[in-house]
């Protein structure tokens, strides 16, 4: 027994069947031409109603797995079928010339398709002899080199040269990192003046006394440090509110 | 750069090293290219002259014609030992419906999609793209009339994949009987 499959995997399975079935006919003319073909029957002199009953009896089989515009075209060829079959029933009036069978332009369709089948037969011999002749690099034409794998055409001599006449180096300086204004320590020592006086302080009145930021950095990371070693609490309602620093409740210093 | 020596070397020889450093069929006019003093009717000879030297030493390779040019190829009794190789390229063989619509646009072109379309009686624009991205088949030229559709024809590329010199080495339909053959 089978587990339902999700509807994705079905029409790919679908697909892959209908595939196959195109492999086998390229489409209706090719279906017919098989019909006919297959069975010796004269060309020239189709039973239609033979042939058009093994042609629908051949799509139904697998017109539920083609895609409509496939479908389409057979259907579109058993319609055609249909159409010469019930002209084929009319009484024929004697005024009416030989060559105007209902059947004559379905047969030239049919044998120039022919035609244009047999040439692709003799062109897939001639790709396969043809694939048996391999050149140099091979048939598709590999892209251009990239430019870093271009032969450079420069000498040594050339290259010294050229790197005699570049400017000296600037003289190295030794890397100085500038000193830092303030310390983490120094922020700790104001928090806790701060606190001093009161229970809490929000954040921002202790940046806005300073002007640069590394102020506001260190201020923050001093705050973080006291709030890690459990000296102050930190609050704040909600996003972008203002950041409560509070006493810590078990401070010596309070 | 000294050039001493350089008419003694045989126009055979330049000939034969144009063609072989090259991936692709050469004319022999761009062959001659390579030198000032030989003519197309001149690289015409030489290439005759290493087709048979190649010949009579039953080199693994030969001159072939393809398309207007010439281009070196291994002979076909070598092709299973290079594709044991994985650095050979594999040529990719045309589906059924690709080679039908190449053998329609060969004869007709130039020629328009519902032409093609009409002859096979299905569909055929995302063969024409393929075959167009292969750059086997291009544009040629628009129809007159209402869209003004464009027009198919077969490219150099066309005859170089099936070994072919010119469109008159395709099969002439009369030559085939097809209408009294029965299917096997």
């Amino acid at each position: 027994m089978r587990l339902p499959t999700p509807a994705g995997s079905r029409i790919a399975e679908v697909e892959e069947r209908f595939v196959v079935d195109l492999e086998r006919f390229q489409g209706p003319l090719d279906l017919l031409l098989h019909l006919i073909r297959s069975q010796d029957i004269d060309i020239f002199d189709i039973p239609i109603s033979e042939i058009t009953a093994q042609f629908v009896a051949a799509i139904e089989k697998v017109e539920k797995r083609l895609s409509l515009e496939r479908a389409g075209e057979f259907l579109e060829m058993a319609a055609t079928l249909v159409r010469i079959k019930a002209q084929m029933l009319l009484p024929r009036r004697d005024d009416l010339l030989e060559d105007e069978d209902p059947r004559s332009e379905l047969v030239r369709r049919l044998l120039e398709y022919e035609l244009f089948r047999e040439i692709a037969y003799t062109l897939a011999d001639a790709e396969a002899e043809r694939a048996h002749h391999h050149g140099k690099g091979y048939v598709e034409p590999r892209p251009p080199p990239k430019a870093s794998e271009l032969p450079l055409r420069l000498t040594l001599e050339e290259l010294l040269e050229v790197a005699a006449s570049l400017p000296a180096p600037p003289e190295r300086r030794p890397h100085r990192a500038p000193v830092r204004p303030v310390t983490v320590d120094e922020k700790i020592e104001l928090w806790f003046e701060a606190l001093k006086r009161k229970a809490r302080v929000p954040f921002e009145w202790f940046v806005k006394r300073w002007k640069t930021r590394i102020h506001a950095v260190m201020s923050f990371l001093a705050c973080l440090e006291l709030a890690k070693r459990g000296r102050v609490r930190l609050r704040q309602e909600r996003h972008f509110g203002t950041l409560w620093v509070f006493r810590g409740e078990d401070d010596e210093d309070r | 750069m000294e050039l001493s020596g350089y008419s003694a070397v045989k126009t055979t020889r330049i000939v034969e090293a144009v063609l072989f450093a090259s991936e692709t069929p050469l004319t022999t006019a761009e062959i001659a290219r390579a030198s000032g003093e030989i003519t197309a009717a001149d690289v015409e000879s030489a290439i005759d002259e290493l087709r048979q030297e190649y010949e009579q030493e039953e080199r693994a390779f030969q001159i072939y014609p393809l398309g207007d040019g010439y281009q070196i190829l291994t002979r076909p009794e070598y092709a299973a030992y290079l594709e044991r190789l994985d650095s050979v390229t594999r040529t990719v063989r045309l589906s059924r419906a690709a080679l039908e619509t190449l053998a329609i646009i060969a004869f007709r072109q130039p020629v328009g999609r519902l032409e093609i379309e009409e002859v096979r009686g299905v569909s055929v624009a995302g063969v024409l793209r393929n075959l167009q991205e292969r750059g086997l088949i291009e544009v040629v030229e628009r129809a007159e009339g209402l869209g003004r559709p464009l027009l198919y024809g077969t490219t150099r590329k066309f005859l170089d994949h099936f070994g072919l010199r010119s469109l008159e080495d395709l099969p002439r339909p009369e030559d085939l009987q097809i209408s009294l053959r029965a299917e096997e």
